[in-house]
């Protein structure tokens, strides 16, 4: 049964993305209904399959004796992210029915967004890290495709192009990690490596340690790769919601949880795991405060973010940053997509233009708060339990870096209220027009608010299921109600209420300051070199120009080398055919 | 080192790839690198028939020079036809001369 529903959960948006190729772009409402149907029967799929998650490999399949065996684990770790993967994706395939209505070239579109889910699930679910890494290499393809969808604009296309190579990069540690292993274990099977890790030699295992902290770091759009993520934001919102928010950049913590009991010994490893994942959510944290772009703002919450969850599994929290994960990929979907509606009704995403919209698209502003509460970390909601947990297993880990996650909680707060405030309250500074959302747009994101509302409750079945499926992880299972009193015993918790207080208290007071009014409309201006230190990206953007522009003088510069001419050329086997001889017997 | 049959074939083996390869190495003429080509694959040759012998299995050896020879005069056949055409046409034989002109 288990493996008949994880082959459905590949197989029924991959189907369904070459049924709305096909379809072809004349007839945009047969595409809208595929596209819903499809990904909300993978949805329907993903959450029965959390019924029959075990430990294990429920399919195998061999291909050949190089590969090993394809196989599908769905595990809880496999299952959960599966989950989120198909549930958000087919909500923000719903929201697409409103958001892209009447665009041209609607099925390339569907086929990317389907065909992106399916690669997400298979990434997750695969057992084999070879087909892992397929996954992994589609996911960024259709990432690609999907930034660069409006393809007569330059800078969408420059973006694309920007998050492919950079997590290309990341694709090449992967594939780096993939092999090392397979040279020391002879296979590819994950369970293997997860066994086998202590008895691998401490250098290859080493090897594979920091490939896939390169992997995840350039996936998960985490220090000193953070710069694509920003510049995917020319895609749809519906694409960023789905890709840039609650699936795709949850693939490298995925890939982190997954072999942290593998690499948990390996010498630097947790402390380079806690540094990457701290230094990111503070610089993203710092650099959303002086964005003035809606979407730009939430993608560097989504860095913060999700340096907040590789932080946790830096510290051993494996099950926070997971919980996290799943608090995160709701409400930021939600974030996103209600930040689409304002986008698609007003027509622009420079936050200053906007202002006082909430009076005019009261449900949007209503779900926009729930989702920016949750973000800020405010009780109730479920970005309070998870970031409570992170911040507590972070008191396991070294203390000056669970002191800066405290300020990046405080951080988070300022920023959140600042960009909810400049969008819907206020004085409006421009005459926008601005229509109500349609219906598609209010099931999309009035589901995810109440999912924001709610999803904490998952809390002790989503830990029974990865103590229960993750036999090499060791974890407590750790009921509902057991969480809710930890949390609220923990002195962490009040601690890190004090300085969400602050930082929302601190953007009060700037604000009044500036303009007499604490309910002053005009943007929170931080100190001018702040300022431009931070919408440079702490100087960030200006390393990947410098290493764009070497890159391309090289090649200009050995391009001087391609004469053409076959006595050069014949030079240089001859040479090579030297070089090889003599390291032959240089090695005998 | 004991001087075998197979170690005098190898060493001429060795020798035509050298003389071969030198050959390409410095010369400029178009009818002289289709020369020193058949004398590199003629090296070649003899290497395929070296290894089926030293492999026990001289059959396979010999069939795969025969298929090399083919292959090569073809090659040797058409090179020389172009090197005509290419005299008639530029007035010259000189490579680098001939790849400048470009067309």
């Amino acid at each position: 049964m288990a493996a008949i529903l994880s082959i459905l959960l590949i197989a029924l948006p991959w189907l369904g993305a070459i049924l709305v190729w096909l379809t072809g772009d004349s007839r945009p409402k047969i595409l809208h209904i595929l596209a819903v149907t499809f990904s909300l029967g993978a949805g329907l799929v993903s959450l029965v399959l959390l019924a029959f998650a075990g430990p294990g490999s429920v399919l195998s399949v061999q291909v050949g004796s190089l590969f090993g065996a394809f196989t599908l684990n769905p595990d809880g770790l496999g299952a959960s992210l599966a989950a989120v993967a198909c549930v958000v994706g087919s909500l923000a395939v719903i929201f697409s029915v409103d958001y892209m209505h009447g665009e041209a070239q609607l099925s390339r579109y569907y086929t990317f967004v389907l065909l992106f889910i399916g690669a997400m699930t298979g990434l997750v679910l695969s057992g084999n890290l070879l087909f892992t890494f397929f996954f992994w290499e589609i996911t960024a393809l259709c990432s690609y495709a999907l930034i660069s969808f409006y393809n007569d604009d330059p800078k969408a296309v420059a973006g694309g192009i920007k998050a492919l190579i950079i997590t290309q990069v990341g694709g090449v540690g992967l594939l780096a990690g993939t092999l090392a292993a397979y040279a020391s274990l002879g296979s590819l099977q994950v369970a293997d490596l997860l066994k086998g890790a202590a008895t691998m030699p401490a250098g290859i295992l080493a090897v594979v340690a920091f490939g896939f902290l390169l992997a995840a770091a350039a996936k998960s759009a985490q220090f000193p790769f953070h710069t694509w993520l920003p510049d995917a934001m020319e895609a749809p919102t519906p694409v960023s919601a789905l890709i840039h928010a609650a699936t795709m950049v949850n693939a490298g913590v995925y890939l982190l949880a997954r072999f942290y009991p593998a690499f948990v010994n390996v010498p630097g490893w947790t402390l380079a795991v806690t540094l990457v994942g701290m230094i990111s959510a503070l610089i993203a944290g710092l650099m959303a405060l002086t964005a003035t772009d809606l979407k730009r703002a939430l993608a560097y919450s989504t860095v913060s973010q999700l340096g907040y969850m590789v932080y946790a599994i830096g510290v051993g929290g494996v099950f926070a940053s997971q919980f996290h994960l799943l608090s995160h990929a709701v409400f930021k979907a939600l974030l996103f997509l209600s930040a689409g509606a304002v986008i698609h009704s007003v027509g622009t995403r420079d936050m200053r233009r906007m202002g006082g919209l909430g009076a005019k698209m009261p449900f949007i502003r209503n779900v926009f708060i729930v989702g920016a509460l949750a973000l800020a970390g405010l009780p109730i909601f479920n970005g309070f339990w998870s970031k409570e947990l992170i911040l507590e297993a972070g008191l396991k880990g070294p203390w000056w870096a669970f002191g800066f996650m405290l300020f990046g909680a405080g951080l988070t707060a300022f920023y959140t209220i600042r960009m909810t405030w400049l969008v819907f309250f206020g004085a409006e500074r421009e005459q926008l027009h601005a229509h109500a959302s349609g219906t598609a747009m209010k099931i999309a994101t009035g589901a995810l608010a109440l999912g924001t509302l709610t999803t904490w409750l998952l809390a002790g079945p989503l830990s029974n299921l990865l103590a229960n499926s993750l036999p090499f992880h060791k974890l407590e299972p750790l009921a509902t109600w057991l969480m809710v009193e930890e949390v609220l015993s923990a002195p962490a918790t009040w601690i890190a209420l004090v300085v969400i207080a602050a930082g929302a208290g601190l953007w009060a007071a700037i604000q009044f300051r500036k303009t007499g009014t604490v309910l002053s409309a005009q943007p929170t201006a931080t100190a001018g070199w702040f300022d431009v230190v931070a919408t440079s990206s702490f100087g960030f953007e200006w390393l990947n120009q410098q290493v764009v522009s070497v890159v391309k003088k090289t090649s200009t510069e050995l391009q001087k080398t391609q004469t053409g001419e076959l006595n050069w050329n014949i030079l240089g086997i001859v040479g090579a055919l030297l070089a090889v001889l003599a390291i032959l017997a240089w090695g005998v | 080192m004991n001087i075998s049959a197979l170690n005098i074939v190898l060493i001429i083996i060795i020798g035509l790839l050298g003389v071969g390869l030198y050959g390409l190495l410095i010369t400029r003429n178009l009818i002289k690198i289709v020369l020193v080509l058949q004398i590199l694959v003629k090296s070649a040759m003899l290497a395929l028939v070296l290894a089926g012998k030293a492999a026990g299995n001289l059959d396979l050896g010999q069939s795969l020079a025969v298929t090399v020879i083919v292959a090569d005069t073809v090659v040797a056949v058409v090179g020389l036809a172009l090197a005509v055409q290419v005299r008639r046409r530029f007035g010259t034989l000189d490579v680098p001369q001939i790849s400048t002109l470009r067309g």
